[in-house]
Protein backbone atom coordinates (compact mmCIF):
# COMPACT_ATOMS: atom_id res chain seq x y z
CA UNK A 1 0.00 0.00 0.00
CA UNK A 2 1.01 3.71 -0.85
CA UNK A 3 2.01 5.92 1.99
CA UNK A 4 -0.51 8.73 2.08
CA UNK A 5 0.07 10.33 5.07
CA UNK A 6 3.36 11.66 6.63
CA UNK A 7 2.46 11.16 10.44
CA UNK A 8 0.19 10.88 13.54
CA UNK A 9 -2.05 13.37 15.42
CA UNK A 10 -3.15 12.57 18.24
CA UNK A 11 -6.44 13.54 19.90
CA UNK A 12 -8.05 13.69 23.64
CA UNK A 13 -9.22 10.02 22.89
CA UNK A 14 -5.59 8.90 21.83
CA UNK A 15 -4.52 10.01 25.54
CA UNK A 16 -7.74 8.64 27.02
CA UNK A 17 -6.65 5.48 25.54
CA UNK A 18 -3.37 5.60 26.86
CA UNK A 19 -4.08 6.30 30.30
CA UNK A 20 -6.91 3.94 30.80
CA UNK A 21 -3.77 1.18 28.99
CA UNK A 22 -5.41 0.40 25.83
CA UNK A 23 -2.83 -1.58 24.42
CA UNK A 24 -3.24 -0.86 20.78
CA UNK A 25 -2.55 2.86 21.60
CA UNK A 26 0.46 1.44 23.20
CA UNK A 27 1.39 -0.80 19.82
CA UNK A 28 0.77 1.93 17.88
CA UNK A 29 2.51 4.43 19.76
CA UNK A 30 5.30 2.28 20.05
CA UNK A 31 5.41 1.36 16.35
CA UNK A 32 5.27 5.11 15.06
CA UNK A 33 8.00 5.20 17.05
CA UNK A 34 10.25 2.51 15.45
CA UNK A 35 9.70 3.65 12.51
CA UNK A 36 11.18 7.65 13.56
CA UNK A 37 7.37 9.14 13.16
CA UNK A 38 6.92 11.12 16.33
CA UNK A 39 3.03 11.84 16.49
CA UNK A 40 1.80 15.09 17.72
CA UNK A 41 -0.17 16.45 20.02
CA UNK A 42 -1.88 19.83 19.78
CA UNK A 43 -1.52 21.89 22.96
CA UNK A 44 -5.26 21.97 23.51
CA UNK A 45 -5.51 18.18 23.66
CA UNK A 46 -2.77 18.09 26.51
CA UNK A 47 -4.71 20.82 28.51
CA UNK A 48 -8.39 18.13 27.86
CA UNK A 49 -6.17 15.15 28.33
CA UNK A 50 -4.76 16.45 32.07
CA UNK A 51 -8.68 17.97 32.45
CA UNK A 52 -10.20 14.84 32.24
CA UNK A 53 -7.57 12.08 33.16
CA UNK A 54 -6.16 11.04 36.55
CA UNK A 55 -3.47 9.14 35.09
CA UNK A 56 -1.18 12.04 34.52
CA UNK A 57 2.02 9.49 34.72
CA UNK A 58 0.83 7.89 31.76
CA UNK A 59 0.37 10.62 29.76
CA UNK A 60 3.43 12.07 30.56
CA UNK A 61 4.91 9.03 29.62
CA UNK A 62 3.24 8.87 25.90
CA UNK A 63 4.00 12.99 25.26
CA UNK A 64 7.49 11.88 26.30
CA UNK A 65 7.78 10.58 22.65
CA UNK A 66 5.28 12.83 21.38
CA UNK A 67 5.94 17.13 19.26
CA UNK A 68 3.65 19.40 21.31
CA UNK A 69 2.15 21.79 18.26
CA UNK A 70 1.95 25.32 19.80
CA UNK A 71 -1.05 27.29 18.35
CA UNK A 72 -0.13 31.16 18.81
CA UNK A 73 -1.61 34.43 17.46
CA UNK A 74 -2.60 33.12 13.97
CA UNK A 75 -3.49 29.61 14.75
CA UNK A 76 -6.15 30.71 17.47
CA UNK A 77 -7.76 32.93 14.87
CA UNK A 78 -8.13 30.17 12.62
CA UNK A 79 -9.08 27.44 14.80
CA UNK A 80 -11.60 30.05 16.19
CA UNK A 81 -13.08 31.06 12.72
CA UNK A 82 -12.97 27.20 11.59
CA UNK A 83 -14.58 26.28 14.93
CA UNK A 84 -17.30 29.17 13.94
CA UNK A 85 -17.88 28.15 10.35
CA UNK A 86 -17.89 24.29 11.80
CA UNK A 87 -20.95 25.31 14.02
CA UNK A 88 -18.80 23.99 17.49
CA UNK A 89 -17.62 24.65 20.56
CA UNK A 90 -15.19 21.79 20.49
CA UNK A 91 -12.02 24.13 19.76
CA UNK A 92 -10.02 20.78 20.74
CA UNK A 93 -11.60 19.14 17.91
CA UNK A 94 -10.63 21.68 14.89
CA UNK A 95 -7.56 22.02 16.56
CA UNK A 96 -6.70 18.34 15.90
CA UNK A 97 -8.20 18.58 12.02
CA UNK A 98 -6.38 21.63 11.16
CA UNK A 99 -2.65 19.91 12.46
CA UNK A 100 -3.89 16.66 10.71
CA UNK A 101 -4.30 18.84 7.61
CA UNK A 102 -1.20 21.27 7.50
CA UNK A 103 0.93 17.96 8.39
CA UNK A 104 -0.53 15.97 5.96
CA UNK A 105 -1.19 12.90 8.86
CA UNK A 106 -3.83 10.14 10.31
CA UNK A 107 -5.80 11.13 13.55
CA UNK A 108 -6.14 8.94 16.39
CA UNK A 109 -8.69 10.49 18.36
CA UNK A 110 -12.71 9.17 19.46
CA UNK A 111 -14.68 9.80 16.80
CA UNK A 112 -16.10 13.32 16.51
CA UNK A 113 -18.09 14.61 13.83
CA UNK A 114 -16.89 18.29 14.10
CA UNK A 115 -13.07 16.89 13.44
CA UNK A 116 -14.28 15.36 10.06
CA UNK A 117 -16.32 18.55 9.26
CA UNK A 118 -13.22 20.94 10.09
CA UNK A 119 -11.16 18.73 8.21
CA UNK A 120 -13.55 18.85 5.37
CA UNK A 121 -13.51 22.65 5.25
CA UNK A 122 -9.52 22.52 4.88
CA UNK A 123 -9.95 20.25 2.26
CA UNK A 124 -8.04 17.40 3.78
CA UNK A 125 -10.13 13.85 4.29
CA UNK A 126 -9.82 12.81 7.84
CA UNK A 127 -7.63 9.71 8.15
CA UNK A 128 -9.32 8.60 11.87
CA UNK A 129 -8.64 5.60 14.01
CA UNK A 130 -11.37 6.05 16.23
CA UNK A 131 -10.42 4.68 20.25
CA UNK B 1 22.80 28.70 23.77
CA UNK B 2 25.10 27.03 20.88
CA UNK B 3 27.84 24.38 22.26
CA UNK B 4 30.27 24.06 19.24
CA UNK B 5 31.78 20.93 18.94
CA UNK B 6 33.85 19.04 16.05
CA UNK B 7 32.10 15.69 14.53
CA UNK B 8 33.57 13.16 12.12
CA UNK B 9 30.47 11.99 9.01
CA UNK B 10 31.24 9.33 6.42
CA UNK B 11 31.78 11.17 3.25
CA UNK B 12 28.46 9.93 1.84
CA UNK B 13 26.64 11.28 5.10
CA UNK B 14 28.10 14.72 5.04
CA UNK B 15 26.96 14.89 1.48
CA UNK B 16 23.53 13.65 1.88
CA UNK B 17 23.62 16.06 5.16
CA UNK B 18 24.60 19.47 2.86
CA UNK B 19 22.16 18.18 0.07
CA UNK B 20 18.96 17.87 1.99
CA UNK B 21 19.97 21.07 4.12
CA UNK B 22 20.42 23.01 1.51
CA UNK B 23 16.78 21.34 0.40
CA UNK B 24 15.30 22.32 3.69
CA UNK B 25 16.79 25.91 3.12
CA UNK B 26 18.84 25.60 6.84
CA UNK B 27 22.38 25.31 7.76
CA UNK B 28 24.49 22.52 8.06
CA UNK B 29 24.48 22.86 11.59
CA UNK B 30 20.91 23.29 12.43
CA UNK B 31 20.13 20.33 9.81
CA UNK B 32 21.81 17.88 11.90
CA UNK B 33 20.96 19.52 15.37
CA UNK B 34 17.25 18.92 14.19
CA UNK B 35 18.37 15.34 13.38
CA UNK B 36 19.71 14.79 16.57
CA UNK B 37 16.45 16.45 18.29
CA UNK B 38 14.25 13.90 16.67
CA UNK B 39 16.34 11.04 17.41
CA UNK B 40 16.47 12.15 21.13
CA UNK B 41 13.06 12.36 21.39
CA UNK B 42 12.45 8.77 19.67
CA UNK B 43 14.45 7.41 22.30
CA UNK B 44 12.45 9.39 24.80
CA UNK B 45 9.36 8.02 23.31
CA UNK B 46 10.28 4.21 23.84
CA UNK B 47 11.93 4.94 27.14
CA UNK B 48 8.11 6.10 27.98
CA UNK B 49 6.84 3.06 26.36
CA UNK B 50 8.86 0.60 28.32
CA UNK B 51 7.91 2.70 31.98
CA UNK B 52 4.00 1.69 30.92
CA UNK B 53 5.18 -2.08 29.96
CA UNK B 54 6.87 -2.46 33.20
CA UNK B 55 3.56 -1.37 34.93
CA UNK B 56 1.10 -2.85 32.33
CA UNK B 57 3.22 -5.78 31.20
CA UNK B 58 5.43 -5.64 28.05
CA UNK B 59 3.84 -5.58 24.53
CA UNK B 60 3.53 -9.41 23.25
CA UNK B 61 4.87 -10.22 19.90
CA UNK B 62 1.71 -10.06 18.54
CA UNK B 63 0.68 -6.36 20.28
CA UNK B 64 3.69 -5.14 18.64
CA UNK B 65 2.80 -6.41 14.77
CA UNK B 66 -0.80 -5.32 15.30
CA UNK B 67 0.50 -1.86 15.80
CA UNK B 68 2.72 -1.85 13.11
CA UNK B 69 -0.25 -2.96 10.69
CA UNK B 70 -2.87 -0.12 12.22
CA UNK B 71 0.29 2.20 12.17
CA UNK B 72 0.88 0.78 8.15
CA UNK B 73 -3.23 1.66 7.50
CA UNK B 74 -3.38 4.60 8.80
CA UNK B 75 0.00 5.84 6.66
CA UNK B 76 -2.04 4.48 3.59
CA UNK B 77 -5.04 6.52 3.87
CA UNK B 78 -7.34 3.62 5.77
CA UNK B 79 -9.91 5.07 8.79
CA UNK B 80 -10.75 2.52 11.25
CA UNK B 81 -12.20 1.82 14.96
CA UNK B 82 -11.21 0.27 17.78
CA UNK B 83 -12.61 -3.38 17.66
CA UNK B 84 -11.79 -4.33 21.52
CA UNK B 85 -10.35 -2.58 24.27
CA UNK B 86 -7.65 -4.11 26.82
CA UNK B 87 -6.77 -2.49 29.83
CA UNK B 88 -4.24 -3.02 32.39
Amino acid sequence: MAVTRAGLVYGVGALRAAARGDRMMWAVHRAALANGIIPVVPVGVIAEGYRTEARGDRLQSLLDGSEVEELGDDGARQAGELAARVGTTDLVAVEVAGAAARRNCAVIASRQNAMKEAAGLLGHELILYAV
Amino acid sequence: MVTKRSVSLADDVATAVETAAGEDGVSFSAWLSTAAERQLRVRQGLRGVAAWEAEAGALTAEEIAAGEALLARLLSGVSGMASRVRRR
